[in-house]
């Protein structure tokens, strides 16, 4: 059985990972021993381009939920990213510095932004969508031709 | 074709970086994307797909192509038949050309207005080609 | 198409037609084989290679080539690595922009200025390229 519930829109494969939770603007949420790692999703890295520079909040800072997390910046467009949960920033992934094409080659793996310790993981989580349910909020997006999909 | 998925015909245009004829090819290919046809046509980049780009593999297995030549090189149909299948239509500009009065073209890098005016009418061309494809549409 | 009379530096470019960057690369392209380095450079088309053209197949491997791709993909750079050819150098418009944040093409059929200002830059690069291949000849 696929790790990802998968559509092809055109051409082009688009895939949202089975085991994670997600926010309505395309992040996703993988809790592992009580912290949580996150990164951007496959559709937002789609509409978003070729991704030339990413920049996240700091080691150590504090992060209030829809805090602003970073941006990721494309020659089509700057994306703020928005925190899905309160908490401290206790991981960045630096290889990004050298590699932001991760984020376009592997955003559910290697691709992933920060690891958060939670404040309340538990209260934060309650408006997280499931892998389903964003499944089915993404595709409505492509219906709409809300973004326009790139080449990876 | 198709597998039961919405209409759509995948153009394969030709590079083009030696003739005034391939810049032709890859503009009135645009246009007929962006413009004259964009819903029901998908774009394949060849270089992508010579290279091995799996999306556009696969797409041009799934559904009809239309390959856009410059040339009697034809390397755009070539590639086509080779890793995905006969294209269901094929387009030489060169070919397209002889049979029109056309005005002398311009550079390769900068299309005149006399050369777009004929691009246009290539991407027309093209454009007929799609309808008449998916007027075959199974 | 000719054999070079003196060696050459060929450059080819991805010309992606997906996207910006690619009509970028084959602009470059042509800012140096017709303008900055008219002499010792020139293009072929990327998919005479794969499609088997024997003269073209020759050209790359007898000559130094430069590939020039619009993305991380690198096609360019892949396929003439397939085809065999002297593959001396890369370059992608993306390292461009990053140095020229400022600059936002979003045209891709016509360049708009800032992908035209882009395509100059990267020509730029490429015409240094060259000049350090053939050692400033």
């Amino acid at each position: 059985m696929s790790e990802y519930f998968q559509t092809v829109f055109d051409k082009f494969e688009l895939r949202v990972r089975k085991e994670y939770r997600y926010t309505e603007d395309d992040l996703w949420v993988h809790v592992e021993d009580g912290k949580a790692r996150i990164g951007v999703t496959d559709y937002l890295q789609r509409t978003s381009g070729d991704v030339a520079f990413i920049e996240t909040a700091r080691q150590g800072s504090r992060i209030q939920k829809k805090g602003e997390l970073g941006t990721m910046e494309t020659a089509k467009t700057t994306v703020t990213l928005y925190s899905p949960l309160s908490g401290q920033v206790t991981e960045v992934n630096r290889v990004l510095a050298q590699k932001p094409e991760l984020l376009n080659s592997a955003p559910y793996k290697e691709g992933w932004l920060v690891i958060i310790t939670p404040y309340d993981l538990e209260g934060d989580a309650k408006s997280l969508l499931s892998a389903e349910d964003y499944y089915q909020l993404m595709l409505g997006k492509l219906r709409s031709g809300e973004g326009r999909l790139e080449s990876r | 074709m198709g597998k039961g998925r919405e209409k759509k015909v995948g153009i394969i245009s030709c590079s083009g970086e030696e003739c005034v004829e391939g810049t032709i090819s890859r503009v009135a290919t645009r246009l007929v994307l962006g413009k004259l046809r964009p819903n029901e046509t998908v774009t394949i980049c060849l270089p992508l797909f010579l290279a091995g780009g799996r999306e556009e593999r696969e797409f041009t297995r799934d559904y009809p192509t239309i390959t856009v030549d410059g040339c009697d090189k034809m390397c755009a149909k070539i590639a086509t038949e080779r890793y995905s299948g006969k294209p269901a239509s094929s387009i030489v500009v060169t070919d397209i050309l002889k049979n029109w009065q056309c005005p002398r073209l311009s550079s390769r890098r900068k299309l005149n207005d006399e050369t777009l005016a004929v691009t246009r009418k290539v991407a027309d061309r093209i454009a007929e080609e799609v309808d008449e494809v998916l007027r075959h549409w199974v | 198409m000719n054999q070079p009379t003196q060696k050459k530096v060929i450059v080819i470019p991805c010309s992606g037609i997906g996207k910006a960057f690619g009509s970028i690369s084959r602009d470059a392209t042509y800012e140096v084989t017709e303008k900055l380095r008219i002499d010792t450079t020139q293009t072929i088309c990327l998919a005479l290679l794969v499609s088997g053209d024997e003269e073209s197949l020759q050209l790359v491997r007898n000559n130094k080539c430069v590939t020039v791709d619009g993305c991380p993909l690198q096609c360019a750079e892949k396929n003439v690595k397939l085809a065999g050819g002297n593959l001396v150098g890369s370059l992608r418009v993306i390292d461009v922009y990053k140095e020229n944040r400022h600059l936002k093409p979003r045209s891709v059929t016509f360049l708009d200025p800032d992908g035209q200002q882009m395509a100059l830059k990267l020509a730029e690069r490429i015409a240094e390229k060259v000049d350090d291949l053939l050692g400033g000849q």
